[in-house]
């Protein structure tokens, strides 16, 4: 009968269901502990008071306290009965506690609306394509401003645009420049969440076999060549350089200081002397096998820090806050970091903002989801995150506290005496480009072209810029 | 003399046979080794301490500080158990009722005469080469906007429940079902769905096995759609899972060894427990 | 008499003809409408007539996809020769010999993904196969296997290889378990030496084994994604050296939401798969006539 054999199927997998679904919640088991105390039995000695009373009468005026405005309720107009929907990007497990406290404050400070959040990682960009495909991406999301999300998204149309629904003292609390980050068409579409100051963490072990010194890192980014072919000759390890697939020519701009579109933004021009000496220096150090070719093109920026965690690599730059990782994942390696300023680039600005909150465009809540977006984002919440991981607040207001004013400790704490100044000066200095995702693709194209295929850089550029053009005129 | 001879010649025949066993044994073994040696490696890995190393010249396969340590973090930072419950769930209705329509399906093919069956049989054939994967464009828009299924386990059995392949087999499995069988049947004036459950099931029993067998294996295994409809980390199945779990620890090779060593052991035991029954279903998978 | 003649089997037929003609049967037409249009998912179709199908032609990406696709294809011959030859070693009466097999099927079982990352593990610049190669002296500095645009599809076909055998070698087995005994003792009697007779009785004798396996491996290697993904993420292989038909589709519809052009290229895929299956089962059917 077909029965049996399908019993035989379903009788083990049934039990192993069972099994699993019994292990997959482990409740806390609570013990009541009985403590003994053992309590000194006191005299009471009787004594006799004569006691006057006095009939006081009081008159007691009920007085019922108004609340107070909570002072973190910015916003007004708050919708009421929302449920908001809210995605982090590899925040969990490590700062589980830290959002869940925040979501239970927003809901107090916020009475009537409440939050539903999830985290997600690797695969976060794919998930919240196709939730926006499927209509149901959430209310408020955690974008990366550093990969160029925001700019991304808003492109689609599918953010929120914030300038005229912010109030202007809302705005005023962040530094000028974050609010301005990846303004698409001239508007702002994100509240500016933590921020990074990016390092050179450096592997004292195999630096040191170099014969440099730390203070001879390179201060700036054309200086990297040189010392991926010292690394390799002295060490034989590979250098760990990331390019940004995803965001190819923010990182153009800022490294190689080249301008790739024209003002009126209807002509590419990433094939100037800049864009070309940009990308040669990449195909140069490839050319001399100084560096690791899979994490030269991961869009993970994990593979990166995977590769210098497990001591294969000399520096990889990253911010502060993924020194944890390092830690977690290799004791013996921590004990021999350093930490260096990161090389600036030919642009000569120092970065751009890492991460960011912004409220999806079609939401039923709007006001609810800029308020939560908001919170997040305000001094004092700022201020708790940083207290618990070597990330910077975007509002200068935060700064004030003594927290940054007391003197580093750990290596983790070595950029926060310097973090105002470094953040305040942090600016957007990409354009806004017209069909990015495509555009992108065909840079990335013509860049491992030039990279691996031996074909000449200018002429790579060239016609990428040739095929852009002809896209976005289409 | 002759019998001495003949005592010699079997001995040598004996050692022959006997070498002959040896070799074979060696053969198969060496052939087992290249076809395990990937999951001992994982298997090793996902055993090794913090301070044991994992790439060294030459590779350490024993640990040295072997440690449960990485399978408690993936159980803990994972919901594994809710992979495989998602799994589970879906393979197993996936499998019931697509071999119940299936055979439906097969037995007018099959063994009925009605206008319209060749018509209809070769337009089935004919979609058997259309790849999957082209269908998955609008069935994810009829996730969404249809049937409102999107980002849950419904999304990955619905479009399962039927496939030509096995229609086709099943069809190939009745024909071999002698006529007198289902004429008998039909003179004691029994309905068609009797001669299908109580007659023509029994007898191509192996042939359900085969594609009870086959579909479980194709939906166990199925990445590309379940990674398109499912986003909510306790919503995935174990493949996406696993995918997932090859972000998520990045920098920690143990870890992800450790889950994916959880993620085939399951499969391992049923398998080893069903053995017979696979082998056999497979083999009668091909017949003509 | 009607009810008999045409109801009952339609209603045998209904449930699984329901699940088909609308996940199977409609998606096609759809497919086949939205190849004309401009269409993001998130957007509604609008429509651009040829415009799709000339972009293709001008792509040098999607000719890429078409050209890897082809050569994945080398996997079928390669896995029918080793698979007939691992059926031929385990098709003995030697005891134990049902833990051979049952271990040559784990890769199959254990799911692509599973065995992509061990396989990922492996391949690594600081995995297994480097450490390996490092110490018996073979190469002096590890080789960035992963990251190689020659080695992107090879390693792919070796994955694919690699999971295929276990299940191929069942089928090849059955296939020689039904070839008659006397076939094999008429040719020993004849003289044919060990060889000869897997050449003349074993093979023939496995055609429709052979004609099986090489219309369901040909297209699943034309239709290889999970492989790919699991090994080289998102990006496809440096170079796009592993971009595939399908993984081109799931890049333009999911990645760059050009769903419309997605499937203009799902229509290809379409086509060349029916011209081989068609011309796959023509050539085997002929040739087992004449057999």
């Amino acid at each position: 009968m077909k029965t049996s054999i399908a019993l035989k199927l379903l009788m083990p997998l049934v039990a192993i269901a069972m099994i699993l679904a019994a292990c997959a919640t482990p409740t806390p088991v609570v013990q009541t502990v009985v403590v003994e105390k053992t309590v000194p039995v006191q005299q009471t000695v009787q004594v006799e008071k004569k006691v006057i009373e006095t009939q006081i009468v009081e008159k007691v005026v009920q007085v019922t306290p108004t609340p107070g405005p909570n002072p973190e309720a910015v916003i007004q107009g708050v919708e009421q009965g929302c449920e908001l929907n809210m995605w982090t990007f590899w925040l969990s497990p490590t700062f589980d506690d830290y959002i869940k406290s925040t979501i239970a404050r927003f809901e107090e400070t916020y009475p009537g609306v409440t939050v539903k959040w999830e985290d997600h990682q690797a695969t976060f960009q794919d998930d919240l394509r196709n939730a926006f495909a499927a209509g149901n991406a959430p209310d408020v999301i955690n974008l990366s401003v550093s990969e160029g999300w925001v700019s991304d998204y808003a492109t689609k149309g599918l953010l929120l645009p914030l300038d005229d629904k912010v109030p202007q003292n809302v705005k005023d609390l962040y530094f000028p420049g974050l609010w301005k980050e990846q303004l698409v068409n001239g508007v702002n579409y994100q509240f500016p969440w933590y921020q990074g100051i990016n390092v050179e963490l450096v592997n004292k072990q195999l630096y040191d076999k170099t014969g440099l010194k730390i203070e001879d890192f390179p201060k700036t980014v054309d200086g990297l060549p040189g010392l991926c072919k010292t690394i390799k000759q002295k060490t034989g390890t590979l250098c760990d350089v990331r390019l940004t697939v995803n965001d190819l020519l923010a990182q153009m701009i800022y490294e190689g200081g080249a301008k790739v579109i024209s003002d009126d933004g209807k002509t590419f021009t990433f094939d100037s002397p800049e864009a070309v000496a940009w990308l040669q220096m990449y195909v140069d150090m490839v050319k001399d096998g100084t560096l690791d070719k899979t994490v030269l093109v991961t869009d993970q920026d994990r593979v990166g820090l995977d590769l210098f965690t497990s001591g294969k690599a000399a520096f990889y730059q990253t911010g502060p806050n993924l020194i944890r990782e390092v830690r977690a994942n290799n004791p013996g390696l921590y004990g021999y970091l350093a930490a260096v300023p990161a090389p600036v680039g030919k642009s000569g600005v120092l970065g751009k903002g890492l991460m960011s909150l912004s409220v999806k465009n079609d939401t039923k809540c709007p006001n609810a989801s800029i308020a939560l977006a908001q919170f997040f984002t305000n001094p004092k919440n700022m201020l708790d995150f940083s207290k618990l991981v070597a990330v910077y607040p975007s509002t200068p207001a935060s700064y004030d506290d003594p927290f940054f004013s007391a003197a580093p400790v750990a290596i983790e704490d070595s950029a926060k005496p310097i973090a105002k100044d470094i953040i305040s000066k942090y600016a957007d200095i990409v354009p806004t480009i017209p069909k990015k995702a495509d555009v992108n693709q065909i840079v990335l194209d013509a860049v491992q072209q030039a990279l691996f295929s031996n074909v000449p850089a200018q002429k790579a550029l060239t016609d990428a810029v040739a095929k852009a053009n002809a896209l976005i005129n289409q | 003399m002759n019998q001495i001879q003949n005592a010699n010649v079997h001995n040598t025949t004996a050692l022959r046979h006997t070498l002959e066993t040896i070799l074979w044994y060696v053969v198969l073994c060496l052939i087992a080794l290249v076809t395990v040696f990937p999951f001992v490696w994982v298997i090793s890995t996902s055993f090794k301490g913090p301070t044991d190393v994992i790439y060294s010249v030459p590779p350490q396969l024993i640990p040295q500080n072997p440690t449960f340590a990485n399978y408690i973090r993936v159980w803990n930072q994972l919901p594994m158990g809710n992979f495989f419950l998602n799994s589970i769930l879906v393979t197993v209705s996936t499998v019931v009722f697509n071999v119940l329509f299936t055979a439906l399906a097969a037995y007018p093919f099959a063994k009925m005469k009605f206008p319209g069956r060749d018509v209809i049989f070769y337009l089935l054939l004919a979609t058997f080469i259309v790849p999957p994967q082209l269908t998955y464009i609008p069935s994810f828009v009829l996730a969404v906007n249809v049937f409102h299924y999107y980002d849950t386990i419904f999304a990955l059995i619905f479009p399962s429940l039927a496939t030509v392949f096995n229609i086709f087999l099943l069809r190939q499995a009745f024909r071999t079902v002698p006529d007198d069988l289902i004429d008998a049947g039909r003179i004691d004036g029994a309905s068609e769905f009797r001669i299908w459950w109580s007659i023509l099931l029994p007898v191509v029993r192996p042939a359900l096995a085969t594609v009870a067998i086959i579909t479980f294996v194709a939906q166990w295994n199925d990445f590309f759609w379940p990674s398109l409809m499912l986003h909510t980390r306790t919503n995935m199945t174990l493949q996406v899972g696993l995918a997932n779990l090859q972000g998520m620890f990045t920098s920690d090779s143990r870890g992800v060894a450790a889950g994916v060593v959880m993620a085939i052991i399951p499969i391992l035991i049923i398998f080893v427990l069903l053995q017979k029954q696979f082998v056999r279903g497979l083999t009668g998978a091909v017949k003509g | 008499m009607f009810k008999k003649r045409f109801l009952t089997p339609y209603l045998f037929l209904t449930p699984a003809l329901i699940i088909i003609a609308i996940f199977i049967i409609y998606p096609i037409v759809a497919v086949i409408y939205y190849s004309f249009t401009d269409f993001s998912i998130v957007t509604p179709p609008e429509w651009v007539g040829l415009r799709n199908f000339q972009q293709l032609v001008n792509d040098p990406v999607f000719w890429q996809a078409l050209l890897h696709s082809f050569i994945y294809l080398l996997v079928t011959p390669v896995l029918i020769i080793l698979c007939i030859i691992l059926a031929i070693i385990v098709n003995r009466k030697l005891p134990g010999i049902h833990i051979f097999r049952a271990i040559y099927y784990i890769p199959v079982i254990s799911g692509s993904i599973a065995v992509g990352i061990c396989w990922r593990l492996m391949f690594d610049t600081n995995g297994l196969l480097n450490s390996i190669l490092l110490s018996l002296g073979i190469i002096v500095e590890p080789i960035q296997w992963l990251a190689e645009p020659a080695y992107t599809l090879p390693i792919a076909m070796l994955l694919t290889i690699w999971m295929g055998l276990g299940y191929y070698m069942m089928v090849f087995l059955a296939g020689l378990q039904n070839i008659p005994e006397e076939l094999y003792d008429a040719a020993l009697i004849d003289g044919c030496n060990n060889w000869q007779k897997h050449w003349h009785i074993s093979v023939p004798g496995l055609r429709p084994q052979i004609t099986f396996i090489v219309v369901i491996s040909s297209l699943a290697a034309i239709e290889v994604f999970n492989e790919i993904y699991i090994l080289y993420g998102p990006l496809g292989g440096v170079l796009n050296s592993g971009v595939t038909m399908v993984f081109y589709l799931w890049r333009q519809a999911f990645r760059l939401q050009h769903a419309g052009y997605a499937s203009a290229v799902a229509i290809v895929l379409l086509v060349i798969t029916l011209a081989f299956s068609i011309g796959n089962i023509r050539y085997l059917e002929r040739g087992s006539e004449a057999a």
